[in-house]
């Protein structure tokens, strides 16, 4: 059963990701750790770092957690839930995409949803925040990551590692 | 990414014109889920249809599954390890602040007025201080968006 809600979760999750892969956060975060306790925070920050640093998309971090949750089955029907109303929903759209983009209301609808989701991502970042930033030391490279990725070009991956080597050495 | 798929498929193999292409990006970025997989999926369907979208997900996912699940594996068995609760500290770290550059980065795209900067805002509120559910909160703010700009957008 436990696999089940999972997968309906995600289902659910990705379609309604709209504005970018990480505004599936707040819905997992709620769902996986607010309500059904199925990861604590800090798992679940670890999950998005994960998905981060691997090749792929951010769903990537989907399996991961469907691993710590039901073990390589959980991984695999995590990622198949997560791609699934995707594929259904783009072949659809690319066969009627002038229909689509004309559609009053996908545009308004998406006017709404579009900037909700950006107070919706700070929140849970803040959320996050209050686990893991502890120390100066901890808020320090929160602060140094939010501006190399801000205002430079530097692929994240590399801020993610860096920090990691950053908490080998001083934390 | 973008640009790589851009190189490879219209420019090098020309599986794709540059309009195509385009219309994939276009498709990726207005449907429901990550954008770059959106694309892919299209791009995959406009070559092979259904089957094309199926090889283009299974593409896209493979690798970074199976690399998922081994980093997961070793991840529970290194739970209790101490070098790997200080790396994960700093990782933490650095999480939070790629989400708020995340934040920032969709911010200076998508707020424009007061209206859009309500919508973040109350979002921001009824997740932050009332703890309300993200899935009823996006559905309503879909629904609100309906209200707000159904009839000027026609």
């Amino acid at each position: 059963m436990i696999l089940l809600k999972f997968c309906w979760i995600l289902i659910v999750v990705n379609a309604l990701t709209i504005g970018g892969g990480f505004v599936m956060l707040p819905m997992l975060q709620k769902e996986f750790v607010e309500k059904y306790h199925w990861l604590t925070n800090k798992e679940f920050m670890d999950a998005i770092a994960i998905g981060q640093v691997t090749p792929g998309p951010l769903t990537v971090m989907n399996a991961f957690m469907g691993y710590k949750i039901y073990g390589l089955l959980g991984a695999i029907m995590a990622m198949i839930s997560s791609y699934l109303p995707c594929i259904i929903i783009v072949t659809l759209v690319a066969k009627y995409y002038y229909t689509y983009k004309k559609s009053v209301i996908v545009i308004s609808s998406f006017n709404g949803i579009k900037p909700a989701v950006i107070g919706l991502l700070a929140a849970v970042a803040i959320s996050l925040g209050n686990t893991s930033l502890v120390d100066p030391i901890t808020f320090g490279i929160a602060i140094i990551s939010f501006a190399v990725i801000a205002f430079t070009k530097i692929d994240p991956t590399f801020v993610i590692i860096g920090a990691g080597v950053m908490g080998a050495l001083f934390l | 990414m973008l640009t790589f798929f851009e190189r490879e498929l219209v420019e090098k193999r020309k599986w794709l014109t540059h309009d195509e292409y385009i219309e994939s990006v276009a498709i990726g970025q207005m449907t429901p889920g990550p954008p770059i997989v959106n694309t892919g999926i299209c791009i995959g369907y406009k070559l092979k249809k259904i089957k094309g979208a199926l090889t283009t997900v299974a593409g896209q996912a493979f690798t970074g599954t199976v690399l998922a699940i081994l980093l997961a594996a070793f991840y529970l068995k290194a739970k209790d390890n101490v070098l790997l609760i200080s790396i994960m500290k700093g990782v933490g770290a650095a999480v939070v602040g790629l989400l708020l550059s995340v934040v920032y980065k969709m911010a200076r795209k998508t707020i424009k007025d007061y209206k859009t900067a309500l919508f973040a805002l109350a979002a921001f509120f009824a997740l932050a201080v009332f703890k309300l559910n993200p899935i009823g909160l996006i559905l309503a703010s879909g629904i609100l968006g309906l209200v707000v700009y159904g009839r000027r957008t026609k």
